[in-house]
């Protein structure tokens, strides 16, 4: 027996891979009850949808039976595009979706920083704060939010419901941008300090860059948060600075429900969130990973 | 290049004291390692002299400068960092020029030290990457490199090599003495493996507990340790401990220990005539223990029982037993074949034998 023929020898008995349950009982079982899993679990997420938009689909007459009726048509979206509240909470959804979305990133990121690199009696003090404010049921914050909005003066306006809004992001994203930076490490930042940078520069040069990951996946969690939110939109706003969610919910009333035009109008409201979605998807995914 | 001085340098986060009273004066193009077990202080200390910590008492110079007050980026320093440290979102000649960009070096001069830097270090082909397309070498690499261009004063190495595998550590080993003889500046070098402290230190700092334990040369910390934890921490295998007591009649001094009696004639003996009737330590390092020294005159001998022989390949170590007590012999000949519990007779010389504190474990002399 030659040396190469001694070191090769092991080779032939690595064991057969073993077989799994699935894979005896049926070959390729495993793989099957996977895919069955998975197009059941889409379907039900994805059944509301397509209700939503074959409701938005059908002519007022057919919202009831939708899953029998033969009959389409797109009036109902232009019925709706044409009413100006609605052209109106388009704009306004956008504008607070997206100025709450820049106003709070702006706290959230340095709030994150701090909470993650930084010890001290600020630091915890302003934890402590935010755990506790986060403790508090969302729901009872509304009314005292009411009375504070009438009494400054800014209830039914663009800050009226941007400054809650913020409030709620701060409180809420401050700990995932926390997570962010605790798996960044910090030592790159301290190289960055003996280039030649100060504390502020190693953070914007060098902290800021490896966050984007997962300060764009904030972004659009912030941007959709604020675009699908109904309760703070519901209670601080009315007529002067109509809100999308609200303006939808506002198709029930006392004369009857139109459920055709409510649906085409949260099918139109889909469309930009979708947008974001689709873009953003990568990031949320690579940043929520971190 | 620069001398730099610590003196009476302290830290301490609340009531832990994490460093101790520290003097040390580094001389120019010195290399000076500090060295300890975890938790000892010693990256503490070099993370004062980066600027990275408040110095809670004393004084720190960095070429004639006191740099207590001074943020990092005044100190004209680098440092390289166990886990590289590198710009993760920029390639790797951003990460080169980063620092001489913050200083606003004109970007032809910025080209030009970094391709000095980069032909030295090899890294040549690997400029236009990010840091995570490379491996731990390379990132290591790049890391000096990032230090190179800058040409400061001073450099500060936290455990550079922990993180790579031990070949590859070895390597990194070599050509960091290679970089050093072509680049002379004075370099303070933390790690917590005693054989990285060896090859590349002209000094070694040995410290535990925040305290420095004992200041000097390689060779000078192996022959002559000042206290227990420095002679057990320097040299693989570790020192041979064993607890005697020292006796002394008006012609010989003694010491013994179950299964044990070594008589000493000259320094040694007066030695443990001042300690005669007190329990003390004896130390001996592994490598000091003959099993053939029969013929040599001036030795101590003794005997011991072997229960176990380790074989390495060059050479074998053996742990035997005196008494109760295991005591190891490294260098044997890999060839020599002995059955466990073999009687085996064990000699070292007199001036190798160290005896220390049996309390507080300073050696005595």
């Amino acid at each position: 027996m030659t040396s190469s023929e001694r070191l090769a020898a092991p080779l032939d008995v690595v064991a057969p891979p073993r077989k799994g349950f699935f894979a005896a009982l049926a070959p390729g079982g495993g793989k099957m009850l996977f895919a069955l899993v998975v197009a059941g679990t889409a379907f039900l997420f994805a059944f509301p949808v397509l209700w939503l938009l074959l409701t938005a689909l059908r002519p007022a007459s057919g919202v009831f039976y939708v899953h029998r009726g033969t009959e389409f048509t797109l009036h109902n979206f232009v019925e709706v595009l044409q009413q100006e509240s609605v052209f109106h909470a388009f704009v306004n959804s956008f504008a607070i979706a997206t100025f709450a979305t820049i106003l709070s990133l702006g706290v959230t990121v340095t709030s994150g920083y701090m909470l993650s690199r930084f010890r001290g009696p600020v630091p915890s003090g302003w934890f402590a704060i935010i755990y506790v404010l986060r403790c508090v049921p969302y729901i009872s914050w509304v009314l005292p939010l009411f009375f504070v909005t009438r009494q400054l003066g800014i209830f039914d306006s663009y800050w009226g419901l941007l400054l809650p809004h913020v409030a709620v992001h701060v409180c809420f994203f401050s700990w995932i941008m926390k997570g962010f930076f605790d798996g960044i490490d910090p030592s790159m930042e301290y190289a960055a300090l003996i280039d030649g940078c100060t504390r502020w520069g190693a953070f914007f040069r060098v902290a800021m860059p490896a966050a984007v990951p997962g300060l764009t996946a904030l972004a659009i969690l912030c941007w959709l948060y604020t675009w699908n939110e109904f309760l703070f939109a519901l209670m601080l706003t009315s007529h002067k600075t109509p809100i999308l969610t609200v303006v939808m919910a506002q198709f029930v009333h006392e004369l009857g429900m139109e459920w055709h035009l409510m649906s085409a109008t949260a099918i139109l409201a889909l469309i930009p969130a979708l947008i974001v979605t689709i873009f953003g998807q990568k990031y949320v995914i690579k940043g929520l990973r971190v | 290049m620069a001398e730099v001085i610590l003196k009476n340098v302290g830290k301490a986060y609340g009531q832990v004291v994490a460093v101790r009273d520290f003097n040390l004066t580094i001389a120019d193009q010195e290399f000076v390692v500090l060295v300890g077990p975890s938790g000892c202080g010693k990256s503490t200390t070099l993370r004062m002299v980066a600027g990275l910590e408040e110095i809670t008492s004393g004084v720190i110079a960095i070429g004639g400068k006191v740099v207590n007050e001074l943020p990092p980026k005044d100190r004209d320093i680098a440092m390289v960092f166990q886990n590289y440290a590198l710009y993760q979102h920029m390639s790797v000649r951003d990460n080169l020029a980063f620092g001489l960009r913050n200083r606003k070096v004109p970007e032809a001069e910025i080209d030009k030290q970094i391709a000095h830097a980069v032909k030295m270090l090899g890294i040549e082909p690997l400029l236009e990457r990010r840091p995570r397309q490379l491996s731990g070498g390379q990132q290591q690499r790049v890391a000096l490199g990032r230090c190179l261009v800058r040409n400061p004063k001073l450099f500060l190495f936290d455990e550079p090599l922990s993180n790579l595998d031990a070949q590859l550590r070895s390597q990194m080993r070599m050509e960091l003495k290679e970089l050093r003889k072509r680049v002379p500046t004075t370099s303070i070098y933390v790690t917590h493996d005693q054989v990285e402290a060896m090859t590349l230190g002209d000094r070694i700092v040995v410290m535990k507990d925040g305290l420095v334990q004992q200041v000097g040369t390689p060779l000078d910390l192996y022959r002559r340790p000042a206290n227990r934890f420095v002679a057990g921490f320097i040299g693989s295998p570790a020192m041979n401990f064993i607890e005697v007591t020292a006796s002394a009649t008006e012609s010989e001094a003694m010491i013994g220990a179950p299964g044990l009696s070594l008589s000493f004639a000259g320094q040694k003996a007066a030695l443990l005539r001042a300690h005669a009737g007190k329990t003390v330590v004896m130390g001996v390092r592994p490598q000091h223990l003959l099993l053939d020294g029969a013929d040599a005159a001036g030795l101590v001998r003794f005997a011991a029982t072997l229960s176990a022989s380790e074989q390495l390949g060059d050479q074998q170590l053996l742990d035997l037993r005196v008494g109760g007590a295991p005591i190891r012999v490294a260098g044997i000949d890999p060839a020599l074949s002995l059955a466990d519990g073999t009687e085996l007779h064990l000699s070292a010389m007199p001036e190798n034998v160290h005896f220390f504190d049996a309390a507080d474990g300073h050696v005595l002399t």
